[in-house]
This record gives C-alpha cells, sequence and structure tokens, in this order.
C-alpha cells in the first residue's frame, strides 16, 4: 500500500543527523543523571523492574501464606501477622505490580509502535514514577515496622473505619492508593494524549498497533475509575478516620454499603485495567509469531473499547451478597455474562490468526497459549459466579480466590511473561534462551494449576478466604498442602525466568533491530533503542510498515535535531530537568504527613505549588539554543 | 548520504497556539479526571440523600443562597478575562492577555472570598453529620482546584510582566483558561446540589 501522493525521493545525511541527535537527546552523566531522566526507554524500564521487584515481594508473601495452610493447625504464622501478609500481599500485586508493570509495558513500547522519540509529557512521566516508588516504599516501611495494613486489599468500611482498625495501618493503606493512582493517572493522561496526537504520518485509526489500541482502552478507563477510588480511600475512608467526618458512620447518616460501590466502581475496571493491556501484548505476539495480519481487526478493536464500556457496569456483581434489589442484581448479571462475548471474540479471532497462519512455537507462543487455556477456565468460573445462587453460595470461599487467580494470572501474568521473552531483545539486545522459556513456561504452567486448581474444590467444600488456620477434621488438610507444594513449584519458575534474564542480558545471541520479522514500528528501531528512538522519523505505509517492502517505505525530513523534537508536538526541554524529582519528593512526604495529621496537607500542596512553579517556569526564549 | 522517500516537515511551526498541542489534549484528560471525581460525589450526595427522611439533618440550616449565587455569577463573568487572554494568546497580543488574566485573577479571587466567608456563616461542619461531610469535601475540593489555578494564573502574569511572550508562553496561556473554563463549568451543577437540592428534594417544612 503506498500513500495517496507519492513523497518524492529526498538526500538524507544519515551520519549527521544522527550525530546531532545523539548530542541533543544525551543523558547528564552520573547521579543527577539517574534523578532527571525523562527518555521514556529509561522510565519504561524503571517502571518495569520495580514493578518486578513487587512481584516478588508479593509472591514471596503469598508463599508465607502458603506455608502457613499447608497443613491444619499450623502454628507457623499467627492471625494478626497473617491479616497483614494476605492485605499487603493484595495490595501490592494490584498497584505496586500489575497496574505499574502494565503502564510501564506502555510508556517503553508505546511510542515506539507509533513511530516517535518520546511520550507527549516527559516530565510528568518522571513524576508519575517517583509517585509510585515513593508509594511503594512507604508501603513497605508500614509493613516492615508491624504497620501493614490488615483489612484485606479493599479495606472495607466499617472494619476499615475508625472504629475497629485504630492506630495507622489502614491509613498507610488508604494513602498509599493516592501515591498509585497518580501515577496511574499520569500515565494515562501522557499515553492519551501521546497515541491521540502524536502517531507517525499516515497512522491512521485502522492503522493503530493492537497494543496501541489496547493501552488507549486502558488510558481511558484509568481516568474515568481511579477518580472513584479517591473518593473511597482518600475521602471516605482516610477523612473518616483523620479528621472524624462521617461518610461510614451510621449513626450519622453515613453509609458503610456506599464505601464498598465506590470501591468497586473502581475495583471492577481495575481488572480491565490489568487486563486490556494483556490482550494487547497477546496480539502482537500472536501477529508477529504466525507472521500474519492479526485475523479481524476491527472486531477485536470493537471488542477491546466495549469490553472497556461494559467493564464500568459490572461492580455490582462483587457484592451480591449485601442484599440489594434484585432488580439491580439481574442487571449486573447480565451484564457480568455480556462481557463474556466481548472476550470470546477476542479469543476466536487469535484462533483464527493462528489456524490461517504459520505459526513459529517459540516461547512467547507458549505463553499465549497458555493464557488461552488458563483464562478460558478463569472466564468460565467468571461466568458462574455471575449467577446470583452460585455467588452466594461460594461468595469469599477458597473458590473466588481460585476464580480471580485464574483470571489475573492467567489474563495478565502469562501474557506478560510471554511479553517479556518476546521484547527482551527490544529491551537489551539480546534473545533470551528459548529452550530454558519452555521449560520455564511448564513449569509455571504446571505449578500455577496445581496450586489454585484446587482451590476450587476447597472452596466448595466451604473454606472461607483469609482464614489463618482451620482444624484437621474439616478434611481441608490434602487439598492445601497439594496447592502449597503448586506454590513452591511457581517459586522454582520464577527463579528459572530471573536467571534466564539475567544470563541472557549478558550472553544472550544479539538480536539486532528485528529478531522476530515483527511487522510494527518498534522493531524498526535499534535494538535497545536509541534515546531518540528513529534518526528519521518513520511514515506508516500500512498497518504494518515493516512488512511493507523497503523501497516503499518512507521516512520523514525536518524534525529538528539541534534540540529535543517530535513531531505534532511541542518541544521537548532540552535541558533534563529535576523539577518532577523534586515535585514528587514534596508531595510525598506531605501525603505521608498526612496519615498521621491532617494538616500535612497544607504545607505539603504549599510545597508542590512551588514545585510546580519551578517545573512550568518557562527558561528561555524559543529558537534560541542555550 | 542515503536517498529514501521523505515527507519533508521542516515546513511546521515548533508550538501552535491551539487544541492541535498534546498539552490541551493532557489537560481535558485532566479535566475528566476531576470531573469524573465530582460527578461521583454529587452521585454520592444524592444516595445519602435517599437513605434519610430529614435532608439537612435537624438542627442543620439549609445553606444560604444569596451570597454563593452572586459567586457563581462572578465566576461566569470572570471567564470572559479568560476567553480574552485565550484569545491574545492565539494573536500573539501581550496586552490582551495580560488584562485577561488580570480580570480572570481579580473576579476569581473576589470568588473565592466571597465563598469563604458563605461558607464561614454555616452553622454545620464536617463533623456534623453526613450532610456535612458531603457539603465541605464538595466546597473544599473545588476550593483547592480553583486556588490552585488561579496560583497558575498569578504565576502566569508575573512570567509576561517579566517579558516571556513566547509561543510556550502563550500556550500555558490558552491551555490556562481552559482549566478555568472547567471549574466554572462544574461548578453549575454543584452549586445546585449544595445550595438547591436541599429546598427541591424533600426540604424540612
Amino acid at each position: 500500500m503506498t500513500p495517496v501522493t507519492e513523497p518524492p525521493l529526498g538526500e538524507i545525511d544519515d551520519e549527521g543527523e544522527r550525530r546531532a541527535l545523539e548530542r541533543s537527546w544525551r543523558r547528564r552523566p552520573g547521579i543527577a543523571g539517574w534523578f532527571t531522566v525523562t527518555t521514556h526507554q529509561a522510565l519504561g524500564k524503571r517502571y518495569i523492574v520495580t514493578a518486578f521487584v513487587f512481584l516478588l515481594i508479593g509472591g514471596v508473601e503469598a508463599l508465607f501464606m502458603r506455608l502457613q495452610l499447608a497443613r491444619p493447625d499450623n502454628p507457623l504464622i499467627g492471625p494478626d501477622k497473617y491479616n497483614q501478609l494476605f492485605t499487603t500481599h493484595g495490595t501490592t500485586m494490584m498497584f505496586l505490580f500489575a497496574v505499574p508493570m502494565m503502564e510501564g509495558m506502555g510508556v517503553y513500547l508505546v511510542p515506539l509502535m507509533l513511530g516517535t522519540r518520546n511520550v507527549a509529557f516527559p516530565r510528568l512521566n518522571a513524576f508519575g514514577y517517583w509517585m509510585f516508588l515513593f508509594g511503594g516504599i512507604f508501603l513497605y516501611a508500614g509493613f516492615l515496622t508491624n504497620t501493614g495494613p490488615d483489612a484485606g486489599w479493599f479495606a472495607y468500611t466499617p472494619l476499615s473505619g475508625p472504629q475497629f482498625s485504630p492506630g495507622k495501618r489502614v491509613d498507610i493503606w488508604a494513602q498509599m492508593i493516592t501515591f498509585t493512582e497518580i501515577s496511574a493517572l499520569c500515565v494515562a493522561t501522557e499515553l492519551i494524549a501521546t497515541i491521540l496526537k502524536m502517531r507517525a504520518p499516515g497512522m491512521s485509526l485502522t492503522r493503530i498497533p493492537m497494543f496501541c489500541w489496547s493501552m488507549l482502552v486502558q488510558s481511558f478507563m484509568v481516568v474515568f475509575a481511579m477518580p472513584a477510588v479517591m473518593v473511597a480511600s482518600n475521602i471516605f475512608l482516610l477523612l473518616d478516620r483523620t479528621v472524624g467526618t462521617h461518610f461510614s458512620n451510621a449513626a450519622e447518616g453515613g453509609d458503610p454499603l456506599l464505601y464498598q460501590h465506590v470501591f468497586w466502581f473502581f475495583g471492577h475496571p481495575e481488572v480491565y485495567i490489568i487486563f486490556i493491556p494483556a490482550l494487547g501484548m497477546v496480539s502482537s505476539i500472536v501477529e508477529t509469531h504466525t507472521r500474519r495480519a492479526i485475523f479481524g481487526y476491527p472486531a477485536m478493536v470493537l471488542s477491546l473499547v466495549s469490553t472497556g464500556f461494559i467493564g464500568f457496569g459490572l461492580w455490582v456483581h462483587h457484592m451480591f451478597a449485601t442484599g440489594l434489589p434484585q432488580i439491580g442484581e439481574a442487571y449486573f448479571t447480565a451484564a457480568s455474562m455480556m462481557i463474556a462475548v466481548a472476550s470470546g471474540v477476542q479469543i476466536f479471532c487469535w484462533i483464527a490468526t493462528m489456524w490461517s497462519g504459520r505459526v513459529h512455537m517459540r516461547t512467547p507462543m507458549y505463553f499465549v497459549l497458555g493464557f488461552v487455556f488458563i483464562f478460558v477456565l478463569g472466564g468460565l468460573t467468571g461466568v458462574m459466579l455471575a449467577a446470583i445462587p452460585l455467588d452466594l453460595q461460594v461468595h469469599d470461599t477458597f473458590f473466588v480466590v481460585a476464580h480471580f487467580h485464574y483470571v489475573l494470572i492467567g489474563g495478565a501474568l502469562f501474557p506478560l511473561f510471554g511479553a517479556f521473552y518476546h521484547w527482551f531483545p527490544k529491551f537489551t539486545g539480546r534473545m533470551m534462551n528459548d529452550a530454558l522459556g519452555k521449560i520455564n513456561f511448564w513449569i509455571l504452567f504446571v505449578g500455577f494449576n496445581l496450586t489454585f486448581f484446587p482451590m476450587h474444590i476447597l472452596g466448595l467444600k466451604g473454606m472461607t478466604r483469609r482464614i489463618y488456620t482451620y482444624p484437621a477434621e474439616m478434611g481441608w488438610g490434602p487439598a492445601n498442602a497439594l496447592a502449597t507444594v503448586g506454590a513452591c513449584i511457581i517459586l522454582i519458575g520464577g527463579i528459572v525466568f530471573i536467571a534466564n534474564a539475567l544470563a541472557s542480558r549478558v550472553h544472550g545471541e544479539i538480536a539486532g533491530p528485528d529478531p522476530w520479522d515483527g511487522g510494527t514500528l518498534e522493531w524498526a528501531a535499534d535494538s535497545p533503542p536509541r534515546n531518540y528512538n528513529f534518526v528519521n522519523l518513520p511514515v506508516a505505509t500500512s498497518r504494518y510498515p515493516m512488512w511493507t517492502p523497503p523501497e516503499e517505505r518512507v521516512v520523514v525530513t525536518g524534525v529538528r535535531h539541534d534540540r529535543r523534537e517530535a513531531l505534532v508536538t511541542t518541544l521537548m526541554d532540552a535541558e533534563p530537568p529535576i523539577w518532577p524529582f523534586i515535585t514528587a519528593l514534596l508531595l510525598g512526604l506531605g501525603l505521608v504527613g498526612a496519615t498521621f495529621r491532617f494538616s500535612w496537607y497544607y504545607p505539603a500542596f504549599g510545597a508542590t505549588g512551588i514545585g510546580l512553579i519551578g517545573w512550568f517556569w518557562p527558561r528561555r526564549p524559543e529558537g534560541v539554543r542555550s | 548520504m542515503i536517498r529514501r522517500r521523505t515527507l519533508d516537515v521542516s515546513g511546521l511551526p515548533d508550538i501552535d497556539v491551539s487544541s492541535q498541542e498534546p498539552i490541551w489534549w493532557g489537560q481535558i484528560c485532566l479535566c475528566c479526571i476531576e470531573g469524573a471525581m465530582f460527578c461521583i460525589l454529587i452521585a454520592c450526595y444524592f444516595y445519602f440523600r435517599l437513605s434519610l427522611d430529614m435532608w439537612p439533618p435537624p438542627g442543620t440550616q439549609l445553606p444560604h443562597v444569596a451570597i454563593p449565587t452572586v459567586t457563581l455569577i462572578l465566576a461566569i463573568v470572570s471567564c470572559l478575562g479568560s476567553y480574552r487572554a485565550s484569545e491574545g494568546a492565539k494573536k500573539n497580543e501581550r496586552g490582551a492577555m495580560l488584562r485577561g488574566l488580570l480580570l480572570n485573577l481579580a473576579l476569581g479571587c473576589a470568588f473565592l472570598i466571597l465563598r469563604g466567608y458563605a461558607w464561614y456563616t454555616l452553622n454545620f461542619n464536617w463533623a456534623s453529620d453526613v450532610h456535612g461531610s458531603t457539603v465541605w469535601t464538595i466546597l473544599g475540593l473545588h476550593t483547592m482546584d480553583a486556588t490552585a489555578d488561579l496560583l497558575f494564573t498569578a504565576v502566569l502574569i508575573v512570567a509576561l510582566i517579566f517579558g516571556r511572550t513566547g509561543r510556550s508562553m502563550r500556550l500555558a496561556v490558552h491551555v490556562d483558561s481552559v482549566v478555568w473554563y472547567f471549574l466554572v463549568l462544574i461548578w453549575i451543577p454543584l452549586y445546585i446540589v449544595i445550595y438547591w437540592a436541599p429546598r427541591f428534594v424533600g426540604a424540612p417544612a
């Protein structure tokens, strides 16, 4: 496919451009460079590595819980520590691993796939990363000083309210949400602006790569869902606890149930915020490893978008056991079943793509197939849980625990591992070991099913979640022991993955820009990409520009190389700035202080205002190079 | 030197003071975020309202409407200042930008001071009951947003006085006006909810 008007042949001073770009996009050396970096590759990598560290921490917490539950009447961990463990595990996995990991992949890959130089707001990107990091440190500072939150990862009132949870534990949880939420909103905003306004010339809506579509839908969901958790955690919960408002106090007209409504109005879309980018990753992997354009692109995009919309109409199915009016429950049952249609369309499209393409069975495809298998199982129990009679029976049991681990690990973690193997050559310039990758897949797949499948049965037998032990007469011992064995196998799988990644980083086969013969633009950049991504910005001549014959490809000229500039965008500041870091630090200190005294908000907002003024102060007249 | 098919964009301007700029879109996203939050708070207000027989609860006065109505008019008029400033920014007229921003700042500050006075005369606070908690939270959050934007407006005025009139400066003036429109626009339903809803929806005799 060629553009309507044939672009002329032009002379390009390739080497000169490259030298000038290297100079403009150079990082500051040393410590200062570490705190002032604003390139999307560096920040994306930081997001990914930091979130991975939190995955490991959350995984170790899960392992401790499994060890505690391995046999009846186990004295290993007491009830109080166990409460902190499951709360911190859930909080870490949702807020410090899954969302930031998806955001990190988006920050790294979206500008490359769109053929531009950076995200729309590089400094906001840096600010978001620092907020995320400080929030994680804050939570674990609490956990390590025996002040870890202990009211569950959704902190239902009245249990989490001032009356039943004195002390600072729940305050730390509520304020940690603020940190991670600011971070997610920053990334969502910059990705929306990037995807809407900074695509390569020629990249019409029908040519946007599937992963970018998924990040766009996910970002819009973040924009409209995250304010709800701000209302729930930061306004209802934290204000009730610190200054004595009455949002959840039934004695003064408040209503604890409203907290659940508002929390799940965020919490259910949150599942899709995690899951939708994973769908985009699966599409990217499938089309690359089958060497075929994705089957049913419009249907895929439409089902992503409709998942985004329907995702907001499901929240009450978390609350079927609260005694809501039947008409409402019926509506939410129907909506919960409807979302299976949108997911089903995508599964069928992937199967059709694989069927009609030439599947290359490398490690990423193994993880994709594992994802399809596990996610379909999780989806089936999801349809079961959407039926109110069954939901009432198994509510708050291990059946639900099994269901959401099948959906989240199957639906997000397996695609994510596939994505690591798929884009590792882009991140580091080297291939990951394929044989070890397949071993890694099988260990994780077996370990996962061994851990979580028995939980379905445990739930049906009546084992409720969040209990720290159980008597032997219940007969839950063998299945629990099996699940603990599975958890240890998952640990081995994790170790194999880390070993593979670390070894491949140093000794892996050199990848080159395009090791998989991929079709989208990230494969046009060097591996790892230079700070400016492309010497000449590419033009998207088709949906798969890299599958266009080289002589028909077009590049952009005339974008300035003497300072940081991208197309259809503002100038990116030439000076890597320290202000995002300072602003995040000041706001972070204020938010931490406010969990102890509300009045910390005043100096915090004042200081943040000063930070922002420093951030936005116009530094030099335009057109003059400093 | 290599020869390739090229698309030359060197003729495009560095910055366009218009909705073409990503920062304008980013600002719209932030308005959506704030707007979503206020919509949820409105929903919560009526959720609480519907679960109680008396609203506001006994002993709580109905919030007076006179001064808040004047402040609403002030806020709407202050948008004229923002509009002038952003038109000045598009046409690169420093005088129009300065006058527009000053009008915006002056009326905005008057708006906040009068609101503060009306707020001070309420006979309930955030800890009185759930009605007080909700009304104080809505007022507090909107005041925080408005204060932040007026602070930003003041900074822009200072920068303009110091002679910064480059394209990125003008873009900032343009985007600042977008935020102020949003804050005034969202205040209209919030004003109706706080001051008129208790009078219309099952007011106590």
